[in-house]
């Protein structure tokens, strides 16, 4: 088993550097921070900006191949990633936005999942009855509905409530009051108030596609001989789906939901830009948008890691579920 | 009992009718079925798929149900099971015991399923989970009906079900995965599970249709066992007439969802009184006798249950209907005063002693023109030397390296004569599709030389010598639905290979039609798709397909095992014709040794890669020199009761071996019964020395340093008396 991670983590380090470097090089080579220097009040002259750039060591006068030689030993040496055009250190930056990312996904990953396995499960069992048909057709809906627009959705009706109480219960954007004085009490309601919104519209938008895949998976399995073979044992048809279909039928699920877990760290644009909690999603974007070349890449390394982290995490869950499946 | 089938009685309601059938049926029946009708309701209407099924069954008894796909075999099972979807519609009563099991709720009836009434499944491969132990599996059959039962005592009697299935170590298998097992070994956990709580009834679907012949022996062995621990009445449901020849006690015919003939074992298979039955028995090919006389083909297809017959639902396909035969359909009646024997027809009384080819019309015996040239005469068609295909077992993801050899072809030698039909025949993972695909091949790189119509392929392996060499030669496919492009019409099926060769227009169309009515099709279904046709039609287009470019040497895989028997004979009768009237030559391919007897001349038996017996079919199938040719032929079992129950039978331990395990000498010693008698000196020259085809008789060679050994007595089992 540990030869088995050791070779996969060779691998995908490999890969990993290979993505990595490849970012580097065509985002140096395209961002350029010092025209956006030029929009400052007042404008510094050409010969200032450049210095201040090569003081952050962001020099605009090396060549690509140069600053990417510079970049990478500084990964190596000392595990710097370097700093943004405004001087922030993309290290320290980094920590805060992982942990913001974080705080908003984790809940609504785990609700995302359970629900969605569990309302799959008992969609299949109830395949064309009417509680089935509502279900599995407000998964389709929350297929094509985009991910923005039903944020949004959710951001107004929390806001209507706002209203309708004529008090603010909800807060729509946010991750806490800045300032808020008070008891562990208070704090909790106010980290209630603002997680409740972000939390609510990731939830119910993910767990369409857990629920539409467990529940075909279910279904190809409810009629199986296997499960013909329960039955014909003694065991109600119920107690066969549950007790046989359910696992086979968790395999593939199972894969998918390792591959999730991870980008529970890796955050999301549309959610973090919305809500207005930056992390790494929105990191990533803005990174582009204010042409920092390290932050863009660093984002860019992570989401590899994670990547990586999902595949491995995956094959674990097939070989944990599925015992024809072995690790080699 | 019979009161209920009379025409006087149809005028009673069904209940009266129940309450007669329950007072006539047997008292110490453990399942009586009476009048049991399942309906399906589908798109295209609502399908009668059972009408009207009244049978008994004694403790320790067989019935075996036997029917064609589409007959309501399964589904009989099914309803008696209560495994059948809710949307399906069953009447009738089914009584265990004396209790009613129609009617009752999935709950109430699980009381009853796998413990006095479990059921063996055709599939092995798919009917266990998994992703649980044959252990859990096994224990889990155990736990639903004796909740209070201990781990400890759960886990012994898993133990020894299994061993009494025959696996072996028991004990350590049980924490094996399904997926470790071969299909036979999980066919009898399949028993182990079904006998767990002493099953006054075992119901057996087709529980070895997918098994291979000798696996096939074991299964059935085990079962027979089975019965007499459990002494279970056992529902044998085959469409294999000698699967149950054997092991009935009593036969029940199926035919459109009715029982159309019904009587002990020996009544059906020695004086059928229903054309159907007649005709099936005069479709099956015998293993045990040459053969001089075609098989009886059955014309058409089966109805669509969708319009329920009016008249007799064989009619359409009888060569004896008449008139009265289409006013109204005839119940079972006595055709013998005093005996269960009954049979739907209302000529039976006249059917007592005709011949079923007579009846059938079964068409006379080709004759070609090759057959009385002697075969040193006449010119090859195919010659093999020495073949190889050697796959290299890999290990590693990146830096792959060697770790074995599997030798799916071991150097085989043998050669096809103008006229001839070869058969190689042997258990799956033998070699005998690699063999085939090795002839397709054609390519110069190849280990071994094929020779094909004159043309080799060490000397001429490009293009245009592989064209000719495939005008020489052209396949059939085993499943003719697979094989059929579903997008093309007929005629576009036929004119692809006469195109490829640059034939003009009207020739294509001329030989089309020819094609057509060579292989017995309507000419003017050309322009139909292949679904509109059925299994056995297609089967004959690919044919057509394979002769439309004239070749001298067909390739039949597996030509006729996808269809159903009566089907079956008349593919087989066609394939006899053609080869007389177009001096055509066949390799074929098959698993089924009753069709090779009957369509061969010369026959090789493979087993792991190489050939261990051959020669001329008759001379090798009437005195087989080689163990497992001899223990192959004895596994066969053929649709003669009498012959069944007295016959020597040689059971083969374990399954084929893995390719990979091939050992230095003998690759059979693992399995063969008589290396198993053989003392230890004798012993040690199988297993170091590698045996040689040597000729026996003039056209017979086999590969045994012991052929006239004795053989292990417990691999030899005799059922007298049965």
């Amino acid at each position: 088993m540990l030869r088995y991670l050791a070779k996969r983590a060779i691998t995908y380090v490999f890969m990993i550097f290979l993505t990595t470097s490849a970012g580097y090089l065509l985002a140096v080579s395209t961002l350029q921070p010092a025209l956006l220097e030029q929009e400052r009040i007042p404008r510094p002259t050409p010969e200032q900006v450049v210095n201040s750039f090569r003081l952050k060591g962001l020099d605009p006068t090396l060549n690509p191949w140069e600053r990417y030689v510079d970049w990478l030993t500084a990964i190596l040496t000392r595990w710097d990633w370097g700093r943004s055009p405004n001087g922030a250190f993309i290290n320290a930056e980094f920590g805060d936005r992982v942990w913001i990312s974080t705080r908003l996904f984790l809940a609504s990953i785990i609700l995302t999942l359970v629900i969605g396995v569990a309302l799959g499960v008992y969609t299949a069992a109830r395949q064309y009855k009417a509680s089935d048909r509502v279900i599995t057709s407000y998964s389709y809906l929350m297929y094509i509905v985009p991910a923005p627009i039903a944020y949004f959705l959710v951001q107004l009706g929390a806001i209507n409530i706002n209203e309708s109480v004529g008090e603010r219960v909800f807060f729509v954007t946010g991750i806490s009051t800045p300032g808020l004085d008070g008891d562990g009490w208070a704090q909790v309601v106010d980290m209630l108030a603002h997680y409740a919104v972000p939390t609510f519209a990731i939830t119910i938008v993910g767990w369409g596609a857990y629920q539409i895949a467990q529940r075909q998976y279910l279904l190809d399995n409810v009629n199986a001989d296997f499960v013909r073979t329960a039955r014909a044992k003694g065991l109600t048809r119920n107690q066969a789906i549950s007790r046989h279909a359910l696992r086979v039928s968790f395999i593939p699920v199972a894969q998918s939901i390792a591959f999730t877990i991870p980008a529970i760290f890796a955050g999301g644009f549309f959610a973090e830009k919305i809500f207005a909690w930056h992390g790494v999603g929105s990191w990533s974007i803005d990174s582009i948008a204010l042409q920092d070349v390290n932050a863009a890449t660093a984002t860019l390394a992570y989401g590899s890691v994670i990547f990586a982290v999902g595949a491995i995490l995956a094959d674990f869950a097939t070989t944990l579920v599925d015992p024809r499946v072995r690790v080699q | 009992m019979t009161s209920n089938t009379t025409a006087r009685d149809t005028a009673q309601s069904t209940a009266e009718r129940l309450r007669v059938a329950g007072l006539h049926a047997p008292t110490d029946a453990v399942l009586s079925v009476r009048d049991l009708n399942v309906r399906f309701n589908t798109e295209n209407g609502v399908v009668h798929a059972v009408r009207g099924i009244d049978f008994d069954v004694l403790p320790g008894k067989t019935l075996g149900i036997v029917g064609e796909s589409g007959s309501g075999k399964s589904v009989t099972s099914m309803a008696i099971m209560g495994l059948l979807p809710p949307t399906a519609e069953i009447s009738g009563s089914v009584r265990l015991k004396g209790k009613e099991l129609l009617g009752l709720s999935d709950k109430a009836m699980c009381n009853y399923r796998g413990n006095d009434l479990a059921m063996v499944f055709q599939d092995p491969l798919s009917s266990l989970t998994p992703v649980y132990t044959v252990g859990t599996q096994i224990v889990e059959a155990l736990t639903v009906h004796n909740p209070t039962m201990s781990k400890q005592a759960k886990e012994a009697r898993a133990v020894e079900l299994l061993g009494l299935v025959g696996i072996p170590s028991p004990k350590d298998r049980l924490k094996a995965f399904p997926h470790e097992f071969s299909g036979g070994m999980r066919q009898r956990v399949m028993i182990a599970i079904a006998i767990a709580n002493d099953p006054r009834v075992l119901i057996a679907d087709e529980p070895t249709t997918a098994l291979d012949v000798t696996i096939q022996a074991q299964v059935l062995e085990v079962l027979h066992a089975a019965q007499e621990e459990t002494g279970a009445a056992v529902v044998m449901i085959t469409h294999d007439l000698g699967v149950v020849a054997g092991m009935a006690d009593d036969i029940m015919v199926m035919y459109a969802g009715r029982p159309v003939e019904t009587g002990s074992v020996d009544d059906i298979y020695y004086s059928p009184r229903m054309p159907y039955t007649m005709g099936l028995l005069g479709a099956v090919p015998r293993v045990d006798v040459a053969e001089k006389t075609s098989l009886v083909p059955i014309e058409g297809i089966p109805p669509n249950l969708t319009n329920p017959p009016t008249g007799c639902s064989f009619a359409p396909r009888c060569p004896l209907a008449s008139e009265a035969c289409l006013d109204g359909e005839p119940d079972l009646r006595t055709v013998v005063p005093g005996t269960e024997h009954r049979a739907a027809c209302i000529k039976s009384e006249a059917l007592a002693d005709v011949d079923a080819h007579a009846v059938f019309a079964a068409p006379a015996v080709p004759v070609s023109r090759f057959d009385r040239l002697p075969r040193h005469e006449r010119k090859t068609v195919l010659e093999l030397r020495d073949v190889k295909k050697h796959f290299p077992l890999m290990k590693g993801a990146l830096l792959k390296r060697r770790i074995g050899t599997v030798k799916a072809v071991d150097g085989l030698s043998f050669d096809i004569r103008e006229g001839e039909c070869f058969s190689i025949v042997g258990e799956s993972g033998c070699g005998k599709t690699t063999t085939l695909l090795e002839i397709m091949e054609f390519h110069k790189d190849q280990d071994g030389e094929v020779v094909i119509g004159g043309l080799s392929n060490k000397h001429a392996a490009d293009a245009k010598a592989k064209g000719a060499m495939r005008r020489e030669l052209q396949m059939v496919f085993q499943d003719p639905t697979g094989a059929l492009d579903p997008r093309f019409t007929v005629y576009e099926v036929l004119a692809e290979p006469m195109e490829n060769l640059g034939m003009s227009r009207p020739a294509i169309r001329k030989r089309i039609m020819e094609l057509m009515e060579l292989v017995g099709l309507q000419a003017d279904h050309v322009n139909r798709f292949p679904n509109q046709f059925s299994g056995g039609q297609r089967q004959r287009i690919g044919i057509a397909r394979a002769l439309a470019v004239n070749p001298r040497l067909v390739v039949l895989d597996e030509p006729v095992s996808a269809l159903d028997v009566s089907v079956q004979a008349g593919v087989i009768n066609l394939l006899d014709k053609l080869r007389a009237e177009l001096g055509l030559s066949y390799l074929m391919v098959a698993h089924d040794l009753s069709v090779v007897r009957h369509i061969s001349n010369r026959v090789a038996v493979m087993y792991l890669g190489k050939i261990v017996e051959i020669g001329d079919v008759d001379a090798v199938f009437d005195n087989p020199r080689h163990p497992y040719t001899r223990a192959l032929l004895s596994a066969i079992p053929v649709p003669d009761p009498e012959l069944e129950r007295t016959r020597e039978r040689i059971i083969l331990q374990g399954d084929l071996p893995s390719p990979l395990e091939a050992p230095a000498g003998c690759n059979f010693a693992t399995r063969c019964p008589v290396f198993a008698a053989l003392p230890p000196a004798k012993q040690e020259k199988c297993l170091t020395l590698e045996p040689v085809l040597e000729p026996a008789a003039t056209d017979q060679q086999f590969a045994c340093f012991y052929p006239d050994g004795e053989l292990d007595a417990d691999m030899v089992v005799v059922h007298e008396n049965h």
